[in-house]
């Protein structure tokens, strides 16, 4: 073997610029894919943060104005929604596993020992944990237990938090005072650009007397896998609203809806397309390094016609023939194959730096595994390039290669 | 033609024709029948396209032919695998060529050394061998240089080498002195009679008549047949 490797080296210092200008090419190649791959895989990556720390399996529902006349009403009309809204459509529709609601009350400070903040709060259920995207840092988020029990319970982001303490640490557990009311501080969140803060839907309800209207409600959506059925879904949602509201169920107005599971399922679709393109384009790569390589390989078993008749006249059989060549080309695909996968990855390497989650990407790498796997496949590629020349060399007639000079 | 039926028979050819096949086949060798000894130092000589490379080349399995009987060495030499036939060549036959045929981006002492690497011969056991055969060429200091840094004379000594490196039953050379002038001629003549001396079976197809003249048998072939075989009594005197 150690032999082969030394004709092989031989050879290929024997016709070197031809061997390395096909060999970059192969390089290039690779090099692309690997940047590719990578790309994608921080796309993907970039997804999947997403959808794993948000779950996205949600419906936004705000409440809006119609744009159509509808039974007698004018358009231009105010639709809010009424906390019992979300038990008909946990009950009519079947996909809603879940449902919260979120009012907004406003026009009040929030005050702490150090400063205020001007506003309001919503109040919701705890759902909107998950809805909302909050990362908690420090305590908890409203709980059922905090609606029971009518708790003045309190979340605030990290920041007011601070503004209004001086520090986070201190705020957990202390008071703040709104509505002319104390509340407790009971957890802190981070959000890239929420800033809310969160009370208690019943709580709130049950201190203003409220007549039940809300701005925002989210259904959780379950037993649910392709966007038709997410769609059919969202109509349903309309149609129940529309039903109580009275506005046409055509009206795309009347309440805003933001179909986040609809979304997500278009957008799995995108990756899944994104991730064949690169494969079509990595292959078709590969496939043109191997018509490249099988190409040099036929040039050198060409011009080589003469010095392979010499060594079958003095006894190398078509095995060796066909196993030098075959393993030349192996070797030639494998080196410059691999010389493209260690740029490529140097280069993601330096990417994953600069190309940060804002930009949509994450961790824009591509793993070990893939790059064993482009290895195995730069192999069996370099055989099969090599496969025809290695064939062609073996139907040289000694005799008439002797005469070839 | 058939004497000495006492001495090894190292070839014996018996009524090989060939045809090479084409718009208008040519037929080239006709009823050729033939027998040469072990330790004879053969020349075959005849005209331009009488037939002698041809010959040549069926006689060391580089081609083969269309009927009659080879044998070589008691193995008959018809239908032959490639894998048998590169087997036999390896090991029962040396070839030295015309144009010397070595593989320029080579050494000389690696390509001496080839033919053993097709015998899965080890490296080191290889080039011991393989400087073995050059030393006794004079070639040694010339070991690590690539053949176009050759003379013609020492080019063909390192064919030569090649050609015994794995001592084989026979030698074959086609024309081996043809580019060379004729003080190297007759040196590397020099050469095949010592190798003749040791024991070696050599036939040398050539046209030059003093090449002939310093082989113990010249064997003429004239359009494709057999014409005449006849020992040198001058090659004696010479001794
Ligand atoms: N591969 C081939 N195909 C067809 N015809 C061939 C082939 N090789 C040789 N010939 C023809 O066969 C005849 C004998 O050729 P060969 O090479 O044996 O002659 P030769 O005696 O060696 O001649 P020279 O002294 O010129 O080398 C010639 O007429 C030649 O043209
Ligand atoms: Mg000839």
């Amino acid at each position: 073997m150690f032999d082969l490797f030394r004709e092989i080296s031989q050879t290929i210092k024997n016709n070197r610029s031809r061997t390395i200008l096909t060999g970059l090419a192969v390089a290039w190649g690779i090099f692309m894919l690997i940047v590719l791959l990578g790309a994608a895989r921080g796309v993907v990556n970039n997804f999947n943060d997403f959808s794993s720390d948000s779950s996205v399996n949600y419906i936004n529902i705000w409440s809006g104005y119609t744009s159509l006349p509808y039974k007698g009403y004018r358009d231009g009309r105010r639709i809010r929604m009424k906390d019992s809204d979300m038990d008909e459509i946990k009950g009519e529709v079947k996909a809603a596993t879940d449902a919260s609601i979120s009012a907004t009350a406003s026009g009040f400070n929030i005050n702490g020992p150090k400063d205020y903040i001007s506003g309001g709060f919503n109040a919701v259920y705890p759902g909107a944990q998950r809805s909302e995207r909050l990362k908690m840092k420090e305590g908890r988020f409203i709980n059922t237990r905090d609606l029971e029990e009518l708790r003045r319970s309190i979340v605030l982001h990290t920041d007011n938090a601070e503004l209004l303490f001086g520090s986070s640490e201190k705020a957990l557990g202390n008071q703040v005072r709104a509505m002319g009311l104390s509340w407790k501080v009971v957890g802190i969140y981070s959000h890239r650009w929420r800033k809310d803060s969160y009370v208690p839907y019943a709580t709130y309800k049950s201190i203003t007397g409220g007549d039940g209207k809300v701005d925002e409600m989210n259904i959780k959506i379950g037993g649910i896998t392709t966007e038709e059925e997410a769609l059919a879904t969202e109509k349903e949602i309309r149609e129940v609203l529309a039903r109580r509201h009275e506005f046409d169920p055509a009206d795309e107005n009347a309440v805003w809806i933001w179909n986040q599971f609809a979304n997500y399922l278009s957008q799995g679709q995108a990756i899944v397309y994104l991730n064949l393109a690169v494969w079509v384009i990595g292959i078709l790569t590969l496939l043109t390094g191997i018509v490249g390589v099988s190409n040099i390989m036929f040039v050198s078993v060409r011009e080589r016609v003469h010095e392979i008749g010499i060594r079958r006249a003095i006894g190398a059989k078509p095995r060796s023939i066909i196993m030098q060549i075959l393993t030349e080309s192996v070797v030639i695909t494998t080196l410059f194959g691999y010389i493209g996968i260690v740029s490529g990855m140097a280069l993601l390497q330096v990417l994953s730096k600069v190309l940060t989650d804002e930009l949509g990407f994450s961790n824009p790498t591509v793993d070990i595994t893939i790059a064993l796997e482009v290895t195995v496949a730069l192999i069996a590629a370099g055989a099969l390039a090599g496969l025809f020349p290695a064939l062609k060399a073996t139907k040289v007639k000694p005799v008439e290669a002797l005469h070839d000079e | 033609m058939i004497g000495h039926l006492n001495e090894e028979t190292v070839i014996s050819l018996r009524d090989i024709n060939k045809t090479y096949p084409g718009a208008v086949p040519l037929h080239v060798l006709k009823d050729i029948s033939l027998d040469i000894r072990k330790g004879e130092l053969v020349s075959i000589m005849g005209a331009s396209g009488s037939g002698k490379s041809t010959l040549l080349n069926i006689l060391g399995i580089l081609d083969n032919y269309d009927s009659g009987t080879y044998m070589l060495d008691g193995t008959a030499i018809r239908d032959l695998s490639e894998n048998r036939a590169a087997e036999l060549r390896n090991r029962m036959i040396g070839f030295v060529f015309q144009s010397f045929n070595l593989i320029s981006y080579k050494n000389a002492l690696e390509n001496v050394a080839l033919p053993l690497f097709y015998q899965g011969i080890g490296r080191k056991k290889r080039n011991r061998l393989a400087m073995e055969q050059l030393e006794r060429m004079g070639l040694a200091d010339r070991a690590h240089h690539l053949p176009g840094e050759l003379s013609g004379g020492q080019k063909q000594r390192v064919a030569i080498a090649r050609a015994i490196v794995t001592n084989p039953s026979l030698i074959l050379a086609d024309e081996p002195t043809g580019a060379l002038d004729s003080i190297t001629s007759g040196e590397v003549m020099g050469v095949f009679r010592e190798l003749n001396e040791s024991g070696m079976t050599i036939v040398i197809v050539t046209h030059d008549p003093g090449v002939g003249a310093s082989t113990n048998r010249i064997i003429r072939i004239a359009d494709g047949r057999i014409e005449g075989s006849s020992d040198t009594p001058d090659f004696k005197k010479e001794q």
